[in-house]
């Protein structure tokens, strides 16, 4: 017997077929005509547009002063923070130890539950990397995978992001093309464009309806 | 969901008298048009931009099942599991199925219009299993059990103290407020809850994209993404059109179903998942489910007058500059899909036969033409629908206009084609329609007439009918046309 799946497309295939469409060229995005530091400047004033808070700084020294500074002003206690290479580095449980904060990793809870119940309801922040800044709207791009858990940038009210000069790239396009690279692909891409955000009731728009209510990058290099 | 959508006239009425729906209705045009405008200029070229669009969505279709067998092979390849539903029945039996054997006992949900098509929530709750809207919308509308008032924002039109009202009632929150950042904030509180212990999400898809495998999310709050990194069990659900060739092309799509929406360039989240999670990831889905349903488009694609209606990509921008919408608002359609987009979803799902009121409710301005980012001529496909329904076309479950209708246009059309009829028909109507006249307007009339002019002023006839008033003129020529 036929199944749902072949009669579907044996119908859409005994349809009569129509002509498909010729493409048309769009001319090159502003963004293919800019500078390193043109992107830069225009991924931070669009972060800026959405509320997100942009910082730069020329190396992990950099990285963790401006860390100090965020834990008083913020007033965090609580970090959960990614395991990718470019926070690891900054050697976090040290610099926790030193500020009185407490850093944890998705990798340190003996389950699933654990790590669900810190991300949820004890970290005041989760602190990413991210692959790639995006100009063209001031959006970060974070590839999901064992390093970087899912929830770190969505669930607790704080997200920092640490995202390297080196990687910030014009159009979306230019991230698809080094992420989904030979058939291999993360089984999570996120764009992230400024905090969580509403406008459902009454058109009034604010940030931090389920995800982070406020969003920081801190740009190294 | 409920099928409401004979009453189109009746909700219509009702609604123009809403005070509620006035406020956010009469905003629309003015604030989401000028978002659209100013995000639309950020493409060099912004015509070539939305046009792109529509060849996009056309190329998509016409390649339609070799895109959907690639886009199975590639999801199934990164380990989904893919369900093909030839009906809402199908799609809502294989969830509750996969509910039960999970031992689920609710589901979080992200706002999807096709879950709402599908009524899967009705199915789920009588069964035993709570659902949790997520979208705030869509959350108080679950709660004050409403239809969507628009796709994007589904409760736009209740006020803030009737949401604070249902919230107290369902123990949301305490302390009364009818700030919308607090009232944000108490259901943001009372989701976060189910989103930590969940077992099973639910979502919709903007996009499959068939070179990899894909699906990809778009919104602001978060909770969709949620719904994919929480829980063990992620069931995405799809309408066969979603499909797109590749990467590029929904990056284009992407910029687009956030411009021609909400005016932004993108929104805050847009998540691209590519198979479950891999072992040693810390969160995501250990199960993907993609179910990929018909309920009805592949007849819809077969006639070549309407497939473009499955071009839609349900950005919403046709509701926010239709001038019917902007008086009417989303109730009155009577299903899911309202505005231009819902006003050709709606009868060519359901049939003509109980959306009688949506092809005709239309000015034929284009508005919705001009503005779509996937390349659908509204007005044209209603106006097909029109001509489908005056001939009764079974295929579209058409019911041909009564009898009297037929008679009345075929008597006119014998009285039309012969002069001494005409002049002498048109002398008589004058009189008889001349009786309702008032300060030189006609608002009533007899018979059919009675219900065209209950909506319109025609202005009263003149005595003499134009043949008369030009033999008049050639016998006697007026003076000034001599001088000159």
């Amino acid at each position: 017997m036929e199944g749902t799946r072949d009669a579907i497309l044996r119908q859409l295939r005994m349809a009569r077929s129509m002509e498909v469409p010729k493409r048309i060229q769009l001319p090159p995005p502003y963004e293919a005509a800019m500078t390193r530091e043109e992107w830069i400047e225009k991924f931070a004033a669009k972060l800026g547009e959405q509320t997100g808070v942009f910082y730069r700084t020329a190396d992990t020294t950099g990285v963790l002063e401006i860390l100090s500074n965020l834990v008083r002003q913020e007033g965090l206690k609580n970090v959960i923070a990614s395991e990718d290479g470019l926070i690891t580095a900054l050697n976090l449980k040290l610099w926790g130890a030193d500020q009185g904060v407490s850093v944890s990793f998705p990798h340190d809870f003996k389950d699933r539950k654990d790590y669900q119940d810190t991300v949820f309801n004890h970290a005041d922040a989760g602190m990413t990397a991210a692959d790639f800044a995006v100009a063209e709207s001031g959006t970060l791009a974070i590839i999901h995978d064992k390093s970087n858990a899912r929830l770190l940038s969505l669930a607790p009210a704080l997200h920092i992001a640490v995202v390297e000069a080196k990687n910030v790239v014009p159009v979306y396009e230019s991230v698809m093309e080094s992420v989904f690279l030979n058939g291999q692909s993360p089984s999570q891409l996120c764009f992230i464009t400024g905090p969580s955000m509403t406008a459902d009731i009454q058109g009034q728009m604010f940030k931090g309806m389920h995800g982070p209510r406020k969003l920081i990058v801190i740009m190294v290099g | 969901m409920e099928i409401k959508t004979r009453q189109f006239k009746a909700v219509a009425r009702q609604e123009l008298n809403n005070p509620n729906s006035r406020i956010f209705l009469d905003l629309l045009p003015v604030v989401l048009s000028s978002l659209r405008q100013l995000a639309m200029a950020s493409f060099p070229d912004p015509e070539a931009a939305q046009r792109l669009g529509g060849i996009i969505r056309a190329e998509a279709l016409s390649r339609l099942p070799e895109l959907l067998e690639q886009f199975e092979k590639n999801a199934l390849k990164a380990g989904a599991k893919v369900f093909w539903a030839g009906d809402a029945h199908a799609a809502n039996a294989y969830i509750l199925e996969l509910a039960r054997n999970n031992q689920v006992d609710f589901v979080t949900k992200g706002k999807s219009m096709v879950t709402e098509e599908m009524g899967i929530n009705e199915v789920l709750e009588k069964n035993g299993i709570e659902v949790y809207e997520t979208d705030l919308g869509e959350f108080i509308a679950q709660l004050l059990k409403r239809p969507p008032f628009h796709i994007v924002g589904p409760a736009a039109n209740v006020p803030p103290p009737e949401i604070r009202d249902i919230f107290i009632e369902k123990g949301i929150m305490e302390n009364p407020t009818v700030d919308p950042r607090e009232l944000g904030y108490a259901a943001r509180l009372y989701l976060r809850d189910r989103f930590s212990r969940m077992k099973m999400g639910i979502t919709g898809i903007n996009f499959a994209v068939a070179e990899t495998g894909t699906i990809i999310n778009v919104e602001n709050e978060g909770n969709i993404r949620f719904n994919k990194s929480s829980p063990k069990i992620q069931v995405s659900v799809m309408t066969l059109e979603k499909v797109i060739p590749n990467l590029k092309d929904a990056m284009h799509m992407l910029r687009l179903v956030s411009r021609n929406c909400t005016g932004q360039h993108i929104g805050a989240y847009a998540s691209m998942d590519t198979g479950p999670r891999k072992k040693d990831e810390m969160d995501g889905p250990d199960e993907l489910h993609i179910i990929i349903l018909d309920n009805g488009r592949t007849r819809l694609y077969q006639n070549v007058k309407t497939r473009q209606a499955l071009q839609c990509i349900r950005c919403g921008g046709c509701l926010n500059i239709c001038p019917v919408f902007g008086i009417i608002g989303g109730f009155p359609y009577g299903w899911v899909y309202s505005g231009p987009m819902g006003q050709l979803l709606t009868p060519l799902l359901l049939g003509l036969s109980g959306c009688h009121d949506h092809i005709w409710a239309c000015t034929g301005c284009g508005a919705c033409k001009a503005n779509c980012p996937a390349g659908i001529d509204h007005p044209r496909v209603l106006h097909y629908l029109r001509e489908m329904e005056v001939q009764g076309e079974k295929s579209l479950d058409a019911v041909p206009p009564p009898f009297t209708e037929d008679m009345a246009y075929k008597a006119f059309s014998v009285i039309a084609s012969n002069p001494t009829l005409w002049k002498l028909t048109s002398k008589i109507i004058r009189t008889v329609l001349n009786r309702n006249a008032q300060d030189g307007k006609l608002s009533k009339g007899p018979g059919p007439l009675e219900t065209w002019l209950a909506g319109r002023d025609f202005p009263q006839m003149g005595d003499k009918t134009f043949h008369e008033r030009w033999k008049e003129i050639e016998n006697n020529p007026p003076k000034a046309v001599l001088e000159n």
